[in-house]
């Protein structure tokens, strides 16, 4: 009914909008303003007095060595959970595209990872991950392959934490390649069968680009969401390791354990402008790929 | 090539389906079995088992032990799992109802600017909870809704507006408006037609959008800790602060809380399953 306004030509639209906009801006929109503001000061958390202190915070947030780790380890984790997870995720979508028995459950089965609370399910995968009677370890000895301390060795702390995060998130990526297989309309392959094409080259004429941009979005969406992870590791390791410091973790530290308000906002400040521009080429992408769909169904 | 797909694929889920079998398992055990240097996966109901088995005397301890307090918490689980309810409840209420409204509103009118707020509406789930989370407390200082429920159900009511509106608007696109255009001629004005003859048949599409709102609140953790350290405390919060050493926790009792509490999600999981890619996508792919 686009283009019918001249009926409702008066506040009808905005009441209908309104609400949603008006609790966004008041929770979201305006708390971001907020803390401009306090990232110039220096207020903590239990309050009392407080001072302007310029752009004393981000001269200290640029210059303390830990924010760069934190920034490398986030970088670390969202390029390897998100390309494992796409690997992975694609190739179960690739095996999973043909029907069988039991292909439904087997479907509805893979997917509850990701639907799981991280918080409440990682303090399982400790269990699970534990060192000495953990079930890993014991499947690991049981096949010969020794026991890594999961938890405790330093180099391997990311690494369980990236272990837990493929597990809940390949599901997700599985879906939507699915959805971009089940797509593809079938004559292609028929015409490939009757040029007689190797499975590789169908695989990488048609499969692969047709697939793209749906993948694509699910990459955009998954790291968008990757780069705030926080609960793996607020339960695998606390949020003070160095080993598996993300960002949100570090803004956790600074803010709630070491009560510096002021630097917690310009820390905040430095990840929204990385936050804010990975997600405003993902909303390009997305109504790309919607005025695609859009498009290619009717 | 099929015996490596199968393969593939058959292993994939064993380990995928491991821990889930594993956390089952676990609320069913005595402590000391939760522990064992030996794993124990077979329950069995015999008097005596070796202590190097295979299996484990199966008992319903975990469950009946979530009513008690456990040591070093103030409340009983099933105190905290009424704050989930409560807030989890409340909040997707509140999201459906002003995310439907807010759809239908960017699906029939010509807003000026319309596309660039929907677009900004989606932006603000991108925002980390940590980022938004420290002027928020003070806000929340000032009107006294820290630690409170109130203050957590208007965070994600606020939190999930995005997949309520994006949800929404694709459900309600899909409602052909002859309907309402009959109902305006006959001399309805226009909320009188969204009530009457819209929302009957938006109906579904609010059904599938409160899943994912309820499930999406259901499992909130960062503002959940950051704000709360007292009254409104949720499940995962709950079990995230059973921090400490591993072979101290009471493992069946943590199990058997934490069945409870997954048990919705993967009933509404297997409901709505046709509709988990429009769900996860913001309602971008439909098929």
């Amino acid at each position: 009914m686009r283009g019918n306004t001249g009926r409702c030509r008066d506040w009808t639209p905005y009441a209908f909008v309104g609400p949603a906009l008006f609790l966004l801006i008041g929770i979201n929109v305006f708390p971001l303003l907020y803390s401009i503001a306090l990232s110039f000061t220096n207020v903590d958390l239990v309050g009392g007095a407080w001072k302007f202190v310029g752009g004393f915070n981000y001269a200290v947030a640029f210059k303390f060595a830990k924010y760069g780790a934190a920034l490398r380890t986030t970088a670390l984790f969202v390029c390897v959970a998100v390309a494992v997870e796409l690997v992975l995720g694609f190739a179960l979508a690739l095996a999973l595209k043909d029907r069988f028995s039991g292909r439904a459950f087997a479907l509805t089965a893979l997917l509850v990872p990701m639907m799981l609370p991280p918080a409440v399910i990682a303090l399982f995968w400790k269990l699970v991950l534990n060192g000495h009677y953990g079930i890993l370890n014991q499947c690991l000895g049981a096949l010969g392959l020794g026991q890594p301390q999961w938890i405790t060795a330093p180099d391997l702390k990311l690494l369980s934490i990236l272990l837990v995060d493929v597990w809940m998130w390949t599901p997700f990526m599985m879906l939507i390649a699915l959805a971009a297989l089940n797509a593809i309309p079938g004559y292609l392959y028929e015409a490939a069968a009757i040029d007689r094409a190797s499975r590789w080259k169908v695989f990488r004429r048609i499969t692969l680009p047709l697939c793209a941009p749906l993948l694509g979005l699910a990459v955009l969406l998954r790291a968008t969401d990757a780069i705030k992870q926080f609960d793996l590791v607020m339960a695998i390791t606390g949020p003070n390791d160095p080993a598996t410091q993300t960002v949100s973790a570090l803004l956790y530290q600074v803010v709630f354990r070491d009560g510096k308000v002021g630097l917690g906002a310009a820390y905040s400040y430095v990840v929204l402008v990385l936050v804010l521009a990975l997600a405003s080429v993902f909303v390009r992408y997305m109504s790309s790929v919607q005025r695609r769909e859009e498009t290619g169904t009717q | 090539m099929k015996v490596l797909r199968i393969a593939f694929v058959g292993g994939y889920f064993c380990a995928a389906m491991l821990p889930l079998i594993w956390l089952l398992l676990t609320s069913f055990k005595t402590r000391d079995d939760s522990i064992a240097v030996h794993p124990k996966f077979a329950p069995t109901w015999a008097e005596e088992v070796a202590d190097d088995g295979i299996y484990f005397r199966a008992n319903l301890d975990g469950y009946r032990q979530l009513a008690a307090v456990y040591a070093g918490g103030e409340h009983a689980f099933f105190h905290y799992l009424g704050n989930s309810l409560v807030i989890g409840l409340l909040s997707t209420f509140c999201s459906v109802l002003i995310g439907t409204c807010a759809a239908y509103g960017f699906s029939r009118f010509a807003i000026p600017g319309g596309r660039d707020w929907l677009f900004f509406i989606l932006s603000t789930r991108f925002l980390p909870p940590l980022a938004v989370v420290v002027p928020v407390l003070m806000m929340y200082r000032e009107f006294d809704l820290q630690n409170s429920h109130m203050g957590l159900v208007l965070l994600y009511t606020a939190f999930n507006m995005s997949l309520a509106v994006w949800l929404m608007k694709g459900f309600i696109d899909e409602i052909p408006t002859a309907y309402e255009e009959a109902a305006l001629v006959a001399g309805y004005t226009r909320f009188q037609a969204f009530r009457l003859v819209v929302l009957p048949r938006a109906v579904p599409g609010m059904a599938v959008t409160a899943v994912f709102c309820l499930i999406s609140a259901w499992n909130e953790y960062g503002f959940a800790m950051t704000l709360n350290n007292q009254k409104a405390v949720t499940v995962p919060v709950y079990f995230a602060g059973l921090q400490g050493n591993v072979s101290g926790l009471p493992w069946a009792q943590i199990s058997a809380g934490m069945l409870i509490f997954v048990a919705p999600i993967i009933v509404f999981t297997v409901l709505v399953r046709k509709h988990l890619l429009r769900g996860v996508t913001f309602g971008t792919i439909k098929r």
